[in-house]
């Protein structure tokens, strides 16, 4: 299990590229009418590029990812809070980390805030707050 | 476009809500679709959270936009979310799902226009009655058509 102290980088996660055919997929799995995420017309007439965007849902999946990584398992992760401030496209490198900003002792082990993000070159396309139990 | 009064009409809206099962081919594919190793345990992805709590409200994502005054053909974004995972859930689980619409919001961007935000809060209940996890989030509804 990690320590953690405040100030710690987390390791990055990356994920490249972005898979169109996996955007298809999530959208049958959640039953999400939105066409954006599959249909590039969709996408040109709403004046957002020619390329299907991904579902927030998977953005913030890919910071549990970095974060399940991270602690040993998703069995750790406590509350997850994002605010989403651009797209992720398809055939886009992202990239998720974080640092962590508090530590605390928990019930169990320690409890560490991170200050976490998903970016895209030198942007951030997410970005947010997680608190993760890292057991003793 | 929907009047603010409309809009703010359906604040406390209670979605009817249903039941929510973690079916195991769901994690294997949700894992598979978002790059994360199966997690260990049993242990259900934590996006399950947001997942179960959205199929399990008892409406449809289309009725969501709908009480919003939008269609899915408008570009609805996700403006924020959260899961708060009181404990982690499991592969073949099943809860009740709760909850409404808790804020809207109405504002004005000199790029985006007029838009606006839609807040809802749902609760993942588990058999034992206890609030398993909080799905909490917030759609952007663009008000381009106006």
């Amino acid at each position: 299990m990690p320590t953690a102290d405040v100030g710690d980088a987390l390791p990055e996660w990356t994920v490249d590229p972005v898979d169109a055919e996996k955007m298809k997929t999530m959208a049958a799995l959640l039953a999400d009418p939105n066409p954006i995420h599959w249909d590039v017309e969709a996408v040109r007439d709403l004046g957002m590029g020619d390329r299907p965007v991904n579902q927030g849902p998977s953005n913030m999946a890919y910071v549990a990812n970095m974060l399940a990584a991270w602690s040993g398992g998703h069995q750790h992760l406590r509350t997850l809070r994002v605010r989403f401030l651009a797209n992720v496209f398809a055939g886009d490198r992202v990239v998720a980390g974080g640092r962590v900003s508090a530590v605390e002792p928990a019930d169990g082990g320690t409890l560490a805030t991170c200050e976490v993000w998903l970016r895209r070159g030198d942007d951030t396309v997410m970005a947010g707050e997680a608190r993760v139990l890292l057991p003793a | 476009m929907t009047s603010l009064a409309e809009l703010q009409s359906i604040v406390g809206h209670q979605f009817p809500g249903g039941t929510y099962r973690v079916e195991p081919y769901r994690n294997w594919l949700t894992c598979d679709t978002v790059l994360s190793p199966l997690p260990a345990d049993e242990v259900a992805h934590p996006m399950f959270c947001y997942y179960g709590a959205l199929a399990g409200m008892g409406i449809s994502l289309d009725e969501l936009f709908a009480l919003a005054g939008a269609t899915a053909e408008d570009g609805v974004m996700f403006g924020e979310a959260e899961i708060d995972l009181r404990r982690p859930l499991r592969i073949g689980e099943s809860f009740t799902v709760r909850g409404g619409i808790t804020d809207v919001e109405r504002k004005e961007g000199k790029r985006a226009g007029v838009f606006d935000i839609v807040a809802f809060r749902l609760e993942l209940v588990d058999a034992a009655g206890e609030v398993a996890a909080v799905s909490t989030n917030s759609f952007v509804f663009p008000r381009r058509a106006s």
